[in-house]
């Protein structure tokens, strides 16, 4: 087959791909839960999934950095003896149909998970990953997106990308990785014709006039929140909003707190990470009972000075927020990202 | 590729009542190779893992060069201190480590060396010390000053007297509540400052103790002249991981597990801290 740049699949086509895929990894792709919510989740037949979302429920992180992971597992054995196993996830997995704004997240957790002390569990189950974005042609209610340069189509990063047109899908090849995917499966795929790169182009253009109100002006808000010009009232307000709850870094598909605790058996026992969040009250409370972030405003100030400030913005690469609009649905004190930037930028509640 | 989180198999080999609530343990490594290949400076720090219980960071409180296993001294106060202080000789522990930068040392040759320790916070400072005395024709003056609550409190006694009989140094001790045996200084810490014979100029500190400690000190330190990056300190945060991931030890953009948990009081001061 031709490598090009650009391919073109069918509709019918789509669904013989996954049952491929299918053959020789798990596919984790948005499925469509009870009621009208859609979750990235692992489907057994290409009919599940519903090409058709606009956002799913949670974000991709938890595919990569799972809500909770066992570590490694201690095994005692006669005598004195101990013997530790760590547990590794080597499973072969083709994220598909996923959103540009939880690639562009997949993105920077490449980046904090690889710099310094590489992180094992993420990177293994990483290498063993190929990324199929699905770009967004008409974006949800509360996306932003946009501006965070994370959608509503990938500049790159992707393994494929695909974009919907009348006949069938754009496939857009960005790493070896996805020349394998199509290659593998290449009489299901034809060279695109440039009438279908010049949809996509029409459509990529459309997509960005379609966004709905909510916006993030982060500029402003990186240059107030590094230089601490934030007046500390206004913290104290949003503190005062806060309920702790950690649900924005839950849904965050940026945030990676975590915290381990060893659970234990008869004689063995595993040791699990688990999510944290920075709001909580106990993330920087020591043993001896002090507490350097006891109050709300200053737990809300640490964790928008990680998301927008240059300091971090510089260690990551770019500022923690993709614009995915989660919080905005998640935060009941309506501290989401956008509210916050516009505060900020205002400089008062 | 290497696992940062998979801790490696030690043993005590020996432990040592400090204090009513402070024992000091020696480990040693199951597998020797590990030990061999486990070079670490004056300042870094461990993870210790209690199977079953969970994993905390302890300074390392022995020196490296010549020593068959390595000292973490631990005062009972959570759940994995409380662990450790119910283990014996020969129990098994895991380790990580060394992880965090370290003190200056070789950075500070030809100077006045000044530490000012109080209560638990002598142990990341022994290694130094011990260094120090090890290649004591490097430094000018060595002066410790050492502070602790009552004279129960004060740890590595066995030490201190050798170092009260070292000519080559000056060695002064406090308690702010003092026994009826107590001959010595009584006060903080600090008050021992105008005590002893500081060139402010040439001299670095180091200094290490309770968060309120270590302010009146450094305090002190830059009345009496001594420049703001010739103070240095280790500074303590809630800790998972070690290695700048969990996020639970950041003040403002520093790690203080892969940042510190050494800064000079310069660092410090520009850290941008809410708390």
């Amino acid at each position: 087959m031709e490598e090009a740049g650009a391919y073109m699949i069918g509709e019918k086509q789509v669904f013989a791909w996954v049952a491929a895929l299918l053959q020789h990894a798990q596919v984790i792709a948005p499925r469509r839960l009870r009621g009208s919510d859609v979750a990235y989740d692992a489907v057994e037949s290409p009919d599940q999934v519903a090409w058709d979302y606009r956002t799913s429920v949670s974000p991709l992180k938890r595919r990569l950095f799972p809500q909770i992971e066992p570590m490694f597992s201690w095994h005692r054995q006669a005598g004195d003896g101990i013997e530790l196993r760590p547990v590794y996830d080597e499973t072969e997995r083709v994220f598909l149909a996923i959103r540009p704004c939880d690639l562009s997240a997949v993105f920077l957790l490449d980046r904090v998970f690889s710099r310094d002390h590489p992180d094992t569990y993420y990177l293994t189950r990483r290498q063993h990953s190929s990324l199929v974005a699905l770009a967004c042609t008409q974006p949800d209610e509360h996306c932003f997106c946009i501006c965070a340069h994370a959608g509503p189509f990938l500049a790159g990063g992707y393994d494929l990308q695909l974009t919907p047109l009348p006949t069938g899908y754009l496939v857009e090849v960005g790493t070896d990785k996805g020349w394998e995917l199509v290659r593998q499966a290449e009489e299901l795929f034809s060279v695109a014709p440039a009438s279908a790169v010049q949809a996509r182009r029409e459509l990529a253009q459309q997509a960005e006039q379609r966004f709905a109100d909510d916006r993030a002006y982060f500029a402003a808000a990186l240059r107030k929140v590094t230089f601490d010009r934030v007046p500390e009232e206004l913290w104290d307000q949003m503190g005062e909003r806060c309920l702790s709850c950690g649900a924005c870094a839950f849904v965050c598909p940026t945030c990676t707190c975590f915290t381990t605790a060893d659970f234990n058996g008869t004689g063995d026992g595993v040791r699990c990470r688990l999510w944290d969040s920075c709001l909580y009250e106990s993330h920087a409370l020591e043993a001896s009972g002090h507490n350097p972030r006891a109050e709300r405003r200053h737990r809300l100030k640490a964790r928008f000075f990680h998301k927008l400030s240059y300091q971090f913005a510089q260690k990551l690469g770019s500022h923690g927020c993709v614009g995915c609009g989660r919080c905005i649905t998640a935060c009941l004190g309506r501290n989401d990202m956008t509210k916050v930037t516009a505060r900020i930028r205002r400089g008062e509640l | 590729m290497e696992n940062p989180y998979l801790p490696d198999l030690a043993e005590i080999v020996s432990l040592r009542d400090e204090t009513p609530d402070t024992k000091t343990f020696a480990l040693r490594f199951r597998d020797r190779r590990r030990w061999e290949s486990f070079n670490y400076r004056p300042g870094q720090f461990v993870e210790v893992s209690v199977f079953g219980v969970g994993e905390a960071p302890f300074c390392l409180a022995s020196p490296r060069q010549g020593a068959e296993s390595f000292d973490i001294t631990v005062r009972s106060t959570g759940a994995v201190t409380r662990a450790l202080h119910a283990l014996g000789p020969g129990q098994h522990l895991g380790v990580r480590g060394p992880l965090g930068n370290g003190f200056p040392l070789d950075e500070v040759k030809g100077r006045d060396i000044l530490f000012v320790g109080g209560g638990i916070g002598l142990p990341p400072l022994r290694p130094l010390i011990s260094t120090m005395l090890g290649r004591r024709d490097q430094f000018r003056s060595i002066t410790v000053l050492y502070g602790a609550r009552t004279p129960a409190d004060l740890v590595y006694k066995h030490e201190l007297a050798r170092w009260r009989a070292r000519p080559d140094m000056e060695f002064m001790v406090t308690v702010d509540v003092p026994d009826q045996d107590w001959r010595d200084h009584i006060g903080v810490v600090g008050s021992l400052l105008p005590k002893a014979s500081i060139q402010p100029s040439s001299t670095v500190a180091f200094v290490c103790g309770p968060p309120i400690m270590i302010k009146f000190v450094v305090r002190d330190l830059l009345q009496l002249g001594l420049r703001e990056d010739s103070i240095i300190t280790t500074l303590e945060r809630h800790m998972r991981c070690g290695i700048g991931k969990c996020n639970h030890c950041l003040i403002g953009d520093k790690y203080v597990c892969i940042d510190g948990p050494v800064f000079t009081y310069r660092q410090m001061k520009a850290m941008m801290d809410p708390g």
